[in-house]
């Protein structure tokens, strides 16, 4: 069976929703492989010397999870994120420091994975519920135009082309991008869809339902810049623009660029960023970064020491490309 | 005629690059057929005919002119492969069987002497003369 991870990321919330949190995770019907809270307060605490909190580290010692209290670095959210993501988890569920899965959550996301699945995602309801009225597709095209599918209650399993706020996932295979402010607006979007780009299905399912307490106080999104929600929005525009292109980086050596033009030809619609055009046409790298914020997605070398790569560098292309 | 192209990027740093083959010297005094050095301005002269800063169309025609060619793990060694010209590539720590092509002559001189990580940047690598073969192995296979 494949090991779960399960990720929080908290600010501000030490004695308000995160305890809620923490007690819901513990006790799901399917326990997790291990719970890691990555603890992104101004003045983070030892919770060790907290009464309930070393009761949740002995429930979780009782029942066997591992798990671990890591202090994160202040970038945002997505850089929280992305260290889970990259931890050697097969999946990671994600879960925010204000919702509060129901008992069965984890079991009823978990009873949909299979080996086309990319990310799957139940109910996020919020409190006092109103039912969104007409059909809502959960694609990206009309993200502008109806509510998340989340945030009603779903009926039945259903693709969707993007996820919200908690979901459980395929590590490893898409990154969070790191471009994004502080604020990391549209950080989920982007990252799910970027699983379905790589051709997996993205579900939403019944029976999966978290409670999303949207507290007021703390919250790892508590920025309230305007210019880091309008970066965001830009980056996430442009993005969107480009999704029926393969967009192609290659902030790289002049070898590694012959070796790519050895691939390209098997690139459905390549949106190319180059460093030497005369060997492969394309835009520039400094084009790219404004676009897109966030390189490291198309990194060729930091995707070969993630994937732990012993194959030679024209498959590691057709691995990250194709 | 014999094309060398002995050096890897100059690093960021004034480090030598640990790519760089320590035995350029001997071996070219050992080579008895005419040698082209391609190569960058900076870089340390070793044959009298040295070619600095071709173009790549200019470097592709060039190898069409030769009888092999030999390198270390730089761009010239994809160049050629690209370009379908086989020739002898001189290995120390990085590794020949991710970033090279198996259509040459690869000469590493042990798979104990590779990098663990072959992926971080080349500075954080020391530059070591016994990763390296000697020149009597390199102008066996030239002999092939």
């Amino acid at each position: 069976m494949s090991r779960v991870l399960c990720s929080v990321a908290t600010r501000g919330r030490y004695f308000t929703t995160l305890p809620l949190v923490l007690n819901a995770i513990i006790n799901q019907s399917k326990p997790v492989d291990k719970l890691v809270i990555f603890d992104d307060n101004d003045e983070p605490k030892d919770m060790r010397k907290e009464f309930m909190y070393q009761y949740f580290f002995q429930m979780l010692d009782i029942k066997g999870i591992e798990w671990e209290w890591l202090f994160a670095e202040k970038k945002g959210q997505h850089h929280i994120h992305q260290r889970a993501n990259t931890m050697g988890y097969e999946w990671v569920w994600r879960v925010d420091d204000d919702a509060i899965p129901e008992p069965n959550v984890l079991e009823a996301l978990y009873s949909h994975v299979g080996e086309s699945v990319g990310a799957v995602g139940g109910s996020v309801l919020t409190p006092p519920y109103m039912p969104a009225t007409g059909s809502i597709t959960g694609l990206i095209d009309n993200i502008d135009s109806e509510p998340n599918i989340q945030w009603g209650v779903i009926e039945k399993e259903k693709q969707v082309e993007h996820l919200h706020c908690t979901f459980l996932y395929r590590a490893g295979v898409c990154d969070y991008n790191l471009g994004l402010s502080r604020v990391a607006h549209r950080e989920e979007t982007l990252f799910t869809y970027g699983l379905h780009q790589k051709g997996y299905e993205i579900l939403v399912v019944p029976n999966a339902v978290t409670w999303h307490m949207k507290n007021p106080d703390g919250g790892i999104r508590s920025e309230t810049k305007k210019e880091m929600y309008e970066h965001d929005e830009y980056l996430f525009r442009n993005i969107l623009a480009y999704r029926d292109k393969t967009i192609v980086v290659l902030n790289c050596g002049l070898g590694d660029h012959i070796v790519f033009s050895h691939v390209l030809p098997s690139i459905l619609s390549a949106e190319v960023f180059s460093c030497y055009p005369e060997v492969v046409p394309g835009k520039s790298i400094a084009q790219a970064i404004e676009l897109f914020g966030d390189l490291d997605p198309w990194n060729v070398y930091k995707k070969m020491d993630q994937w732990k790569w012993k194959g030679d560098l024209e498959s590691a292309y057709r691995k990250l490309y194709l | 005629m014999i094309i060398i192209a002995p050096y890897a990027q100059k690093l960021r740093t004034d480090k030598e690059n640990p790519k760089n083959y320590p035995y350029w010297e001997d071996l070219v005094k050992q080579i008895k057929e005419p040698i082209v050095q391609v190569g960058v301005g900076g870089e340390k002269q070793l044959v009298p005919d040295f070619k600095k800063n071709l173009s790549i169309p200019a470097l592709r025609e060039l190898l069409w002119q030769c009888r092999t060619w030999i390198g270390v793990d730089s761009f010239f060694q994809h160049l050629a492969w690209d370009e379908g010209v086989p020739g002898i590539v001189l290995w120390g720590p990085s590794d020949p069987l991710i970033w090279g092509h198996p259509e040459n002559i690869n000469l590493l001189k042990g798979r104990e002497h590779l990098v663990e990580n072959q992926y971080i940047w080349w500075e954080a690598t020391e530059h070591k003369k016994e990763r390296f073969v000697q020149p009597e192995i390199v102008l066996e296979h030239l002999k092939e």
